[in-house]
């Protein structure tokens, strides 16, 4: 049985591509043949963060309109061979997007692979409309700021009215990621925590991503951050994929640096 | 200030209470057809004992109940 996950958000910015790239490759570390799709039509920017940018020839558009097979337009990606990429078109945008070819094309790969995930564009245009129309489940990535989590709500909305396993009398699972937390502001109460936002959501905690400067440095390489063994964002990463691959592993809370008491005091008295 | 810290509302508080309302009125969609005439009619009533300076009205419908609360500032 292989699934269909969309990686969504309401605004962009939130660490959505990133997500796609670590679950993905996490996925595949797992021993699970897993392929990452670049639904941002005219935005083409996973190829950057897997660091496959170089190798892409043929793109998703070319293969429903018959221009290429899949084949041709899947790429290997470099940090394991169980994870494939088929790229976004960048020439072209949005419109071209079909269900009727959706459908097809995400038929076609649930045949070669057991996890499909597709990154979504941001925003809730027709772009997005289309990326989640045919998914099994959905991971919605928000960041602990309000923009975030008011527009995460409303592509939850349309997820739950729009998706093709709902309009025919089922659900489509949604599982939260919490991306960028700064514990040290929430243990000041100056972001929100993840009781918080899972209390305004009430949705299905998948993980909580603490912020980590080494993201960047990663998405520069072309490295995902879950390939840095001592990044606490590359262990996050790393639960989360075990997590989609049916494990049951504890949430790990992003811990606060530990302060001396001159600190505590000095946050007390701020 | 050395006491403010203990009045001060958190503003990750502060954003909780602010997001639920926003995320309440969004989910409620589109408002009734009538709250433009409503709020013109609700102002003429009380403008006989008091003048108001500003009226909210918002669907504020549950599962089970469907309803409109109207907040009235008096000016």
């Amino acid at each position: 049985m292989s699934k269909v996950i969309a990686v969504i958000s309401g605004k962009g910015g939130v660490g959505k591509t990133t997500t796609t790239a670590n679950v993905g490759l996490g996925i595949a570390m797992n021993m699970k043949q897993c392929v990452v799709v670049d639904f941002d039509i005219g935005q083409r920017n996973l190829d950057m963060i897997l660091g496959l940018e170089n190798r892409v020839v043929y793109d998703m558009v070319q293969v429903m309109d018959g221009e290429a097979t899949l084949e041709q337009a899947l790429i290997r990606s470099k940090a394991n061979r169980n994870l494939f990429f088929l790229p976004a078109s960048q020439t072209k945008d949005k419109s071209v997007l079909e269900s009727a070819k959706i459908e097809e094309l995400l038929k076609e790969l649930r045949q070669k692979f057991e996890y499909v995930i597709l990154d979504a564009p941001a925003g809730i245009e027709s772009g997005f409309e289309h990326t989640i129309e045919f998914a099994d489940s959905a991971i919605i990535v928000v960041n602990p700021e309000v923009s975030s989590i008011r527009d995460s709500d409303r592509a939850i909305g349309i997820l739950d009215s729009k998706s093709k396993r709902v309009k025919d009398g089922g659900e489509v699972e949604k599982q939260l990621i919490i991306n960028r937390i700064d514990p040290d502001m929430v243990e000041k109460g100056e972001m929100l925590s993840s009781e918080d936002i899972l209390d305004i959501l009430n949705i299905e905690l998948l993980g909580l991503v603490p912020e980590d400067k080494g993201v960047i440095d990663a998405s520069n390489q072309g490295q995902p951050i879950i390939l840095n063994e001592k990044s606490e964002a590359g262990k996050a990463y790393k639960r989360i994929s075990k997590r989609l691959c049916g494990q049951k592993v504890p949430i790990v809370q992003p811990k606060a640096k530990s302060k001396g008491i001159v600190g505590k005091l000095k946050g007390l008295f701020s | 200030m050395f006491f403010s810290w203990f009045k001060k509302k958190k503003s990750a508080t502060i954003a909780k209470d602010r997001l639920k309302i926003a995320i309440m009125s969004d989910r409620g969609g589109a408002d009734y057809p009538f709250m433009e005439d409503l709020k013109r009619d609700i102002i003429e009533v009380i403008k006989k004992y008091k003048s108001v300076s500003n009226i909210e009205i918002r669907k504020a419908s549950s599962k089970d109940v469907d309803a409109i609360s109207i907040e009235v500032e008096l000016s």
